[in-house]
């Protein structure tokens, strides 16, 4: 018991910290390495209390693909450097691009939901808890879900891929664009090249240079 | 144990897709192997789904797919106009340098999910099949990504049809709510009474599919789509997805809401006369044969709704034989819309007709006998179609919705008969080209011959419908 509530507070320390840390953070890309380890943290703590699947979920999900995706974005509009302070945007730019005061307002009221419902919770338990679902214990979610999703709704299952490869074939068709021009390297022709095709012998006339670019 | 010979054709078409997109990634310059491998599997599904005919009616993947004879006969039509489509078009794409592996390919996967909507017999089975064809669809409208117009009608397309899907799944939870059941037969046995949140399901359901099949008041993207989309892409806009679309309407009103014809029947009957109006009227000003062709499919997308408002198993006869004649009067007249080429480039206005009759005769003659179908006059098999739904309509003694149906007919008249003067007595223009391919002589033939022949034997193709009970 001693070792699950170590662990239950060092995953959720790590948690706290890197959360803030996204938010402080002035390099955007160390913002986005913040909530990658933020994501993990939580979904150790999913995985801790019993909802495995939800956790291997956030994990393959959210670190696996929003946040890379995040890395990418953030990487490529090349906007790593936050220049704006705190509270005003810098001088000379008058325009209010600082976003801290929304954000602010935002956490606030999240702050006000969050307090609500564990306040709830805490002492009036009937508010949330009105599951009437009768849990088996020695089941998993993970087996309880792929009990229904590969026997009844086989053929959703086999639907939903059909439309991920379709929508994958999409993306590829609008943006692929074949590039002009483009030199690439062959080994095969490097190394079949004969003497005579790579070297010529040619005059050069006193004074005057020769041009040598084909 | 499920029977999977009855789903063959949805699993060889999934398989073929992604064998063909294998083939393709592999292979260089194999876009002519692919499209003819490709019409191949669809002739393929054609023969296994005509095998299915006169099995008895069964529902498998628990209660939630239903193979009955109306699934198995929109699929049939839907393969076949896809083999149609796709014959027609080949040597349009390759001149438009469009002719890529993806695009045979993004039409089986429409093509399955419209085989999965039509079957459905669940919810959550009949958003996804509609989820995949018109994830398909998107990417067709804008295939051509060099051209602005096919761009912007890919992004109209895509952002009205997602927000149609978004009322539509609000309209399943709606329904899911009141009834508790996704699946359309424990829905109709749970309902004892009328309850708002049902009709409220309804009606949001019947907006997504209105859509769809751009009944007004929700057409606005159809001109702009059809004019847009290649041409190719259009033909298959103006026909399949609407098959698909007319089924699951028929399918969902009559399945699971059958007891509630008086809180949807007057939504049905003003989608229908607006549609049947507008399209006539608006189709007046136009001097493009796409957009033409727009909202001439609106107003008799109108027709074929006025069928299905009927609340009897005539009316919906009526309603899948006139989109069968539908079809077919909409490939022939796409048919003649490719063959208007001249130094491999394609005229799509109403001008590029003029003095057509001088130098192709049997082109004119074609047009003129697609287009006298669309108008509804008889001996064509167009007649036969708006017959057969003011019959239906009349034997319930809605005559409001007859007569408006004869006036947009009038209407509507006006701007065929004007094409054909066109043609006819305008003044002509260079020669066309006439070294077309042999698919697309085939379908225009196919097509034209169907049309004009209908009448001596008009009840080969209603004995075969007059199968079809749903209520």
């Amino acid at each position: 018991m001693i070792v699950q509530s170590i662990f239950f507070y060092l995953f959720s320390l790590i948690a706290i910290i890197s959360a803030i840390m996204v938010t402080v953070s002035r390099n955007t890309v160390h913002s986005v390495f913040f909530l990658i380890l933020d994501f993990v943290s939580i979904s150790c703590l999913f995985i801790m209390g019993g909802a495995e699947f939800l956790g291997m979920i956030m994990l393959i999900v959210y670190v696996g693909a929003v946040a890379v995706l995040f890395l990418f974005v953030v990487m490529m509009l090349n906007v790593a450097q936050q220049e704006n302070e705190w509270f005003q945007s810098k001088k000379g730019e008058k325009s209010s691009s600082s976003h801290i005061p929304v954000g602010f307002l935002i956490s606030v009221i999240i702050f006000f939901e969050l307090v609500i419902v564990i306040g709830g919770w805490k002492y009036k338990p009937e508010i949330t808890n009105n599951l009437n679902l009768q849990l088996d214990i020695g089941i998993t979610n993970t087996h309880s879900i792929g009990a229904v999703l590969y026997t009844e709704y086989i053929h959703l299952f086999q639907i939903s891929g059909m439309i991920l490869l379709v929508s994958m074939i999409g993306a590829i068709v609008l943006t692929y664009r074949k590039r002009e021009g483009l030199k690439r390297q062959s080994y095969f022709n490097q190394i079949s090249r004969e003497k005579n095709s790579g070297v010529e012998l040619v005059e050069v006339e006193r004074d005057k240079g020769i041009k040598i670019d084909v | 144990m499920i029977n999977l010979n009855f789903v063959f054709s949805e699993i060889f078409i999934s398989i073929s897709i992604m064998f063909l997109l294998i083939l393709g990634v592999f292979k260089n310059r194999s876009s002519n192997l692919i499209y003819n491998l490709s019409i191949l599997s669809l002739f393929i599904i054609l023969i296994s789904n005509y095998n299915l005919f006169g099995k008895d009616e069964l529902t498998i993947f628990n209660n939630s797919y239903k193979i009955d004879f109306l699934s198995i006969f929109m699929k049939f039509l839907v393969i076949a106009s896809g083999i149609f489509v796709m014959l027609s078009s080949s040597k349009y794409l390759k001149l438009n340098k469009i002719y890529k592996i993806e695009y045979p390919i993004l039409i089986l996967s429409s093509i399955l999910g419209m085989m999965i909507m039509i079957s459905a017999n669940d919810l959550i089975v009949f958003y996804m099949g509609l989820e995949l064809q018109s994830l398909a669809l998107y990417v067709l409208a804008s295939f051509n990504r060099d051209n602005v117009l096919s761009s912007e009608s890919g992004l109209k397309y895509f952002v009205l049809s997602a927000l149609s899907s978004g009322l539509l799944l609000y309209g399943c939870s709606l329904i899911y709510g009141f009834s508790g059941s996704t699946n359309f037969d424990q829905i109709s046995a749970n309902i004892t009474e009328v309850q708002y949140g049902l009709t409220l399901g309804i009606v949001f359901i019947i907006v997504g599919l209105a859509f769809k099949i751009s009944a007004v008041p929700f057409h606005m993207w159809a001109p702009d789509v059809y004019q847009g989309s290649p041409t190719s892409v259009t033909i298959f806009f103006a026909i399949l997805p609407k098959i698909a679309a007319l089924t699951v309407f028929i399918k969902f009103l009559y399945v699971p809401f059958v007891n509630l014809i008086d809180q949807w029947q007057i939504i049905i009957i003003f989608l229908s006369i607006a549609s049947m109006l507008f399209g006539s009227i608006a189709a007046i000003g136009q001097q493009n044969l796409k957009r033409l062709m727009a909202y001439s499919s609106i107003s008799h997308m109108g027709f074929a709704l006025a069928g299905v408002a009927v609340g009897s198993n005539e009316g919906i006869q009526s309603s899948i034989i006139y989109i069968s004649i539908y079809l077919m009067m909409n490939l022939a007249f796409f048919s003649c819309i490719f063959m208007l080429r001249r130094n491999n480039e394609y005229y799509e206005k109403i001008d590029d007709l003029s003095g057509l009759s001088k130098n192709h005769p049997i082109l004119s003659i074609s047009l003129l006998i697609s287009l006298f179908s669309l108008a509804g006059i008889p001996p064509l098999a167009g007649f036969f179609a708006k017959f057969y739904i003011f019959m239906a309509v009349i034997e319930e003694q809605m005559y409001a919705l007859a007569i408006i149906g004869l006036l947009s007919t009038v209407i509507a008249a006006f701007y065929y008969l004007r094409l054909i003067k066109t043609i006819y007595f305008d003044k002509e223009l260079e020669k066309y080209d006439t070294n077309h391919n042999i698919g697309l002589r085939v379908s225009l033939a196919i097509s034209t011959i169907i049309i004009l022949l209908y009448f001596i034997y008009p009840s080969s193709l209603l004995a075969i419908i007059s199968n079809i009970k749903v209520i």
